[in-house]
């Protein structure tokens, strides 16, 4: 029996399948309220977008032929938000075999047909930092990636030219993952406390020093010698050798103040200045010190109490860094907050009062900032990339409404146009219209993918917050 | 085996061919009996075989009608359609009902090596982080050979479905060691072991509870392997044209299993799982320059582009994904009907709308697996040459998907090409099998009624010229009445 | 936070001790006679006052009006440019029965067994949980503590979050919980695929068990009005604690609250609850009521519905599934209140329903989801739910909507108590906003050698 395809269904393929080229088009932006984030906001103003980029941001803009209007009159235009915490579009997360594993990379395992990636574009979010996760002391290197729905290939929807970054991790997870139980293959293993933590880095970098200078001082000796042996070859250092020489942007996931301070000091005794912890729930109590270092900050709206190490946070955290000084972003961690992140960053306008501005930044210019791309992402400037979101009533506003998603320029989300049904590989075997459960808003748990990494290493799931 | 040629007579050629015809009249009855495997205590009087009176398709395209094909030791020693056939001959007569291809060649999967009884919990080590080798299932200087068991339930199981060569992959996690070509009959494992490519296999399989256990992780461990073994190798020949001032080398045989590889003289087979490990083994491939074929490729229809321009040797894999259990239960035309009635303006408002999203969801899933068995026809249609390869895969189901396949857009040569001339051109064989063709092992598949059409038959399979019959209750799909011989 | 400290020293202006306890660290719960005048009474019963006055006294509401006499003594809050509102309820949360997710010393959910409707939440709360200050000051005065685990995990309870002992925490009303068996679909979990399925085989089996459950509820409960109403000559009735639950149950003076979600489940416990003729039943979860809401109107049975902040259900679902949920199910004539799952940010219930009345529950019903609806489900609509005379006094002055995240909330009142706007959380922020301005000369960051 030959299935023939009918030609809407034929239109699907081919715009599934289409290639780089077709990443990057154009769209004129009318009439709208602009906020630029970086340059106060401008009413009744037009924004062009050309080639992906923006080219024009004014009043009366002419769109050049065949190029796509809308007209966003009464609407509000934001820059794409840009989620610092993430882990969708990955077939894998968690390599918790090891206290270190700096050397496997998220960009391996990019998972384009990962639903995430659309139900974000529907609340706003254009660019993900989706990472390894928190079960090692320093984990793997994470992905920078944009919210390119419909691409197939997973080099597609990297975000070309962003930094590296690496994921390290304190506290509660990997001493609870290594060191407080015997499971997976083996019974416990360094770190079991704080104090393991920091020797475990300590060590890590010791360790990457050496190699680094063992490989200047061979490739000296290679110059002139032709029997010079290279040193081993290690991937796991080689990593560890490119965040000493500031080619990897740091970002720890941790809790505690005093782990915080911990991890400044290590980067310091090894000349690393660039961090951005992540979480930091108790990061206010040493906002000071935060500020003196330059160190960022990347924090949850309001999550807190789930562990022992969150029972003392406030959700005051990003108001008080914000006013001491930190850049700070306010990123989900999870694959139901990202579809709602504007509202996440409003919270700090009950927790702190944060103006529009402000509040708005944290999920923009700030992640922008401390995922280094800030030149190309994170306000409405012309020569940045086409990433904007259109709202029907101001982001801020518990009623807003996302309403159009653009992507370097090309359209990812249409709440009026989108089919409900929106997957790009549709599982050829499994029950139609079976209920798959949800992910709340206090899930702490990120996907299926993360369960079966601890099955993997694990006797049991019960243990569930990889966190 | 004639009766006549049973009992030998001193007459000469010439007399004895009238009898020959009436022996081979005679031979038209069941004849299990007379299948040399069977019966091991009954001596072998002939190591000729002909097969007269057949349909013979030497390679897909080509087809001698009513031809004979006749083979000696297990080689091929004449094809054609009036062919001598040698006096001491074992005829077989093909009643012009018969049908002859090439023995089908599996590009990849584990038939001959038993599953392991008892697995059990895999046992714990000191140091999960820094696992030995062998329980991170990192055995690359591992083969094949030494798990070969041709009593292996697949091995029967394969024949039965036509094959008679194998590349066999070592079973195990990420690196379980080299894969053997292999035929798939013989008294022991030596028997079984051809000569060839004995790629390295690989697949993104992680260790249990130790590193590496994800893919990443697995990746990760490739590269430091394969780049420490190439540091190795450089220091290994260093060190042997002149040692003086130097350490001795680091050994061990995982890493020391690279060295053809880095050379290039050995390829890394690779186990593609889905469209995602398509672009991870790519991925290796380029940034570490090794010889790969790639196998599997299942729901691989999104990389066809890529895999085409890599020019890489694929098999693709001979499963398919299951029905859905509604459709099990709707008639073929009704079927064909909810595809076509898929409707992208749909939308579920209300709970008014939720039949409707039913029906187009069903719709959707249909054109969703359509696609899955269209892949091979895409791959076709697209001018990449690819084999066949069963891993994963039942040996029973094999012949029920190649013909949903050919329901999909695959034509009956390209399957075939698939099976035989591709395979073997991918696998290094060529030249001693996957065609019918004198000189070429004596590897072939005997069919009542045309190879893919639904009600035929494989009867017999002949490996290295040693036959192999069909037993009467297993087979194909459709009717198994030996009479209908 | 400014507002918040402004309003406070505008009222202290009036009042002195209020002008004091803002700058003390124990300011005490209080009741007395108050007056909030010339503010925006959202009442959710009458509908909304421009500008009129609350008078509380004790812990009941005994006047409310655009022109209302204030009595002698009464301590006056001006709510120019402020809004009242009825205090908010959360239909469904563990709030007070668990402290810390993962430290399971501190959670008192999940009895051992799966016949445990006896066991009692209102028990197990912990009146000094310190979730429970951070969720009434964003407007929360309400809510439903529930155990978990279990075919019928315990008895739910209805309580206010401001008292020291359970009793004076208790709102007056209490549920027990089904939790309905989940048909299972699809294939297994990548993850428990060993072994064979037994999975439709254990869903046959609890439904089975639910049905044996409430047939010997039945006997046990003519047992014993058969013993109550003449013991002689009859022997004791067995002790079974977990039947004694169910009774008030089967008479319907005690709410059955039946969870389930997956529309094909809703189905089946509609049918259920019909067949056992169960005269009080709320339906809870319910996220795939939408896809069922006509038989739900049919059936006349309220649901409470959430969490709404949650990804859709399926794979092929629309995005804002979740948020429409309530507004669809409404919209088909589906009594709903909301109710926000959580356990330590159960501060998002207005959020929450914000996202609701954005999605197509519109702001009016959205409000009454959080107030009057669950009052009356949970026929506590005498006291809760409204800003009426002769109901307690469970409210908030905020400077705005209490949806909108811009909104402070700047008193709060439960059962007249005028509850501190203080939590841990406020703490932490007044100490660490400037945390080194007691300090004379600034700290040494990060010593040079360490």
């Amino acid at each position: 029996m030959k299935y023939t395809f009918s030609t809407t269904l034929l239109a699907l393929l081919v715009v599934v399948s289409l290639g780089q080229a077709a990443f990057a088009q154009d769209v004129l932006i009318r009439n709208a309220t602009v906020l630029t984030v970086t340059n106060g906001t401008l009413e009744d103003t037009d924004v062009l977008i050309t080639d992906g980029v923006i080219a024009d941001i004014g009043t009366d803009l002419r769109a050049p032929r065949g190029v796509d209007v809308i007209d966003a009159t009464g609407k509000f235009v934001m820059p794409g938000i840009i989620d610092a915490h993430a882990h969708i579009a990955l077939s894998s997360i968690n390599e918790g075999s090891s206290p270190v594993t700096a050397e496997v990379s998220m960009e391996d395992v990019v998972n384009p047909y990962h639903l995430g990636i659309y139900r974000a574009s529907a609340g706003g979010v254009t660019v993900s930092h989706t990472m390894h996760g928190s079960a090692n002391v320093i984990g793997g290197q994470n992905e920078t990636i944009k919210h390119r729905w419909g691409a197939t290939d997973p080099d597609a929807i990297r975000f070309e030219g962003a930094p590296r970054t690496i994921k390290f991790a304190l506290g509660e997870n990997p001493t609870r993952v290594h060191g407080r139980r015997a499971s997976g293959g083996s019974g416990a293993i360094v770190p079991a406390t704080r104090m393991g933590v920091e020797q475990v880095l300590r060590s890590a970098f010791e360790n990457g020093k050496r190699y680094m200078e063992a490989w200047d001082a061979y490739n000296a000796e290679a110059a002139t010698n032709p029997r010079a042996v290279p040193p081993i070859w290690n991937e796991r250092l080689e990593v560890m050798a490119d965040i000493l020489r500031g080619e990897i942007l740091v970002h720890c996931h941790s809790y505690r103040a005093d782990e915080i301070v911990m991890l400044t000091r290590v980067l310091k005794d090894y000349g690393m200045d660039k961090i951005t912890f992540q979480h930091a729930n108790e990061a206010f109590k040493v906002a000071p010190e935060l500020a003196a270092y330059g160190a960022h900050a990347s924090v949850f709206a309001d999550w807190w109490s789930y562990k022992f190490e969150v029972y003392y946070s406030t959700a005051y955290n990003a108001a008080i860094l914000t006013r001491n000084g930190v850049i700070t972003s306010v990123n989900s961690d999870s694959g139901e907050l990202n579809r709602h992140l504007y509202h996440e960053a409003a919270k700090s306008q009950r927790y702190g009062g944060l103006t529009d501005d402000e509040a708005l930044a944290l999920i923009t210019i700030n992640p922008a900032i401390q995922l280094g791309i800030q030149d190309q992402v994170g306000s409405i400037e012309i020569g940045k990339d086409g990433d904007v979101a259109i709202f029907e009533g101001h982001p801020l506003s518990i009623y807003t409404i996302p309403v159009l998603t653009y992507v370097d320029g090309v359209k990812v989300f249409d709440r009026e146009n989108d089919p409900d049904d929106v997957r790009v590989d549709v599982d050829p075997t499994a029950e139609v219209g079976m209920y798959e459960g949800q992910i709340t808003g206090k899930d702490h748990i990120h996907s299926h993918e993360e369960v079966v990494d601890m099955l993997h290493f694990f006797q049991s799931v019960a243990d569930t917050h990889i966190h | 085996m004639s009766k006549e040629a049973a009992f030998p007579r001193s007459s000469r050629a010439g007399n004895s061919r009238g009898l020959l015809w009436l022996a081979a009249a005679l031979w038209l009855l069941p004849s299990e009996a007379l299948a040399q495997k069977n019966s091991p205590d009954i001596p072998v009087v002939s190591t000729v075989t002909a097969i007269q009176n057949a349909r013979i398709v030497p390679s897909p395209g080509q087809v001698i009608e009513s031809g004979t094909v006749v083979f000696r030791d297990g080689v091929i020693t004449a094809v054609g359609r009036r062919v001598d056939i040698p006096y001491d001959a074992h005829v077989i007569d093909g009643g012009d009902s018969l049908s002859v291809y090439a023995g089908f060649i599996d590009a990849l999967s584990h038939v001959g090596i038993p599953e392991p009884r008892n697995q059990g919990q895999p046992e714990s080590v000191p140091d999960r982080s820094n696992p030995p080798f062998e329980r991170a299932g990192i055995t690359p200087e591992a083969s094949a050979r030494t798990a070969l068991d041709p009593e292996d339930d697949a091995v029967e199981a394969m024949r039965h479905a036509g094959f008679t060569t194998a590349l066999v992959a070592p079973r195990g996690r990420m690196l379980p060691g080299q894969a053997t070509l292999a035929l798939l009959a013989g008294t022991n494992a030596s028997e079984m072991i051809l000569q060839g490519a004995e790629p390295m296999f690989f697949q993104f399989e992680g260790a249990q509870g130790v590193y590496p256990g994800t893919p990443m992780g697995v990746m990760s461990k490739f590269r430091q392997l394969y780049r420490e073994a190439d540091r190795r190798r450089k220091l290994e020949a260093m060190y042997a044209e002149d040692p003086s001032g130097l350490s001795k080398p680091p050994f061990d045989p995982v890493h020391e299993a690279f060295f053809p590889v880095i050379a290039g003289n050995r390829s890394v087979a690779i186990w593609a799982d889905d469209v995602l490990e398509i672009h991870r083994a790519m991925t290796l491939q380029e940034e570490l320059g090794f010889s790969m074929m790639l196998f599997g490729l299942e729901g691989g229809f999104d990389t066809l582009s890529n895999v085409a321009a890599s020019g890489v040797p694929v098999a693709l894999t001979l499963d398919l994904p299951d029905k859905p259990r509604w459709a099990a239960k709707v008639e073929a035309d009704s079927l064909q009907r909810i595809l076509d009635a898929y409707d992208d303006e749909t939308r579920t408002a209300t709970f008014r709308d939720v039949e409707a999203e039913q029906r187009n969801l069903e719709s959707r899933q249909l054109w969703s697996r359509a696609r899955y068995v269209g892949m091979a026809a895409a791959y076709h249609d697209a001018g990449v040459p690819f084999a066949f390869a069963s891993m994963g895969v039942d040996a029973k189901d094999i012949h029920a998907n190649l013909r949903e396949m050919i329901g999909e857009g695959l034509s009956s040569d390209a399957a075939l090409a698939a099976l035989t001339t591709n395979a073997a051109s991918m696998l290094g064989l060529s030249d001693r099998m996957g065609a019918i063709r004198t000189g070429m092992m004596a590897n072939l598949v005997v069919t009542h009624g045309s190879l893919f059409n639904e009600d035929t038959k494989i009867t017999m399979t002949f490996v290295n010229g040693h036959m192999f019959e069909a037993p009467a209750s297993t087979g194909r799909t459709g009717s198994n009445s030996p009479s209908d011989r | 936070m400014k507002r918040f400290m402004t309003f406070v020293l505008a009222v202290g202006f009036l009042i002195q001790p209020f002008e004091v306890q803002a700058q003390e660290q124990d300011e005490k719960a209080r009741q007395g006679t108050y007056a909030i005048t010339n503010a925006r009474i959202e009442t959710v019963a009458n509908g909304t006052i421009e500008r009129g006055t609350v008078v509380i006294e004790g812990d009941r509401i005994i006047a409310v009006g655009e022109n209302v006499a204030i009595p002698d003594g009464a301590r006056v809050i001006d709510g120019s440019g402020l809004h009242v509102y009825p205090g908010m309820i959360d239909s469904g949360t563990n709030l007070g029965l668990t402290e810390i997710g993962s430290v399971a010393e501190t959670n008192d959910t999940n009895e051992i067994g799966d016949i445990t409707p006896h066991m009692e939440a209102l028990t197990a709360v912990n009146p000094n949980a310190v979730a429970i200050p951070v969720t009434r000051v964003s407007g929360v005065t309400t809510v439903v503590a529930e155990p978990t685990g279990g075919l019928l995990p315990g008895t739910a309870a209805v309580i206010n979050l401001f008292g020291y002992t359970a009793e004076q925490m208790s709102a007056g009303s209490k549920m027990v919980i089904v939790q309905f068996p989940q048909e299972p679909s699809g294939n297994r979990p990548r993850w428990q695929q060993s072994g064979p399925d037994r999975r439709q085989e254990r869903y046959k089996d609890a439904l089975a068990k639910l049905d044996e459950v409430f047939d010997r509820a039945e006997l046990y409960d003519r047992i014993m009005t058969a013993y109550a109403a003449d013991p002689s000559g009859k022997e004791q009735p067995v002790y079974a604690p977990e039947m004694d639950a169910l009774r008030p149950v089967l008479s319907g003076d005690v709410a059955l609250m039946v969870k389930v979600d997956a529309a094909d489940d809703i189905l089946k416990a509609i049918d259920w609850v019909q067949k056992r003729e169960l005269p009080n039943v709320v339906f809870s979860g319910v996220n795939e009521g939408w896809r069922v809401a006509d038989k739900l109107a049919e059936a006349g049975i309220p649901t409470l519905v959430g969490p709404v902040l949650a990804t859709p259900t399926r794979s092929s679902d629309r995005y804002d599934r979740a948020y429409a949920n309530a507004g669809l199910m409404a919209e088909a004539g589906v009594k709903v209140a909301i109710r926000s799952g959580e356990s330590e940010n159960v501060r998002n219930l207005p959020f929450n329903a914000g996202f609701a009345a954005t999605y197509g529950l519109g702001k009016e019903a959205a409000l009454r989801a959080v107030t009057l609806a669950p009052a009356e489900m949970f026929g506590i609509a005498d006291d809760y739910g409204s800003i009426e005379v002769g109901k307690k006094a469970n409210l908030f002055v905020s400077d705005g909507d209490p949806f909108e995240t811009s909104t402070n909330i700047l008193a709060l009142f439960i059962d007249g108590f005028n509850v501190p706007i203080e939590s841990r959380h406020i703490e932490l922020y007044e100490e660490f906003l400037n945390r080194d301005e007691g300090r004379l000369k600034p700290v040494e960051i990060l010593p040079a050698d360490n």
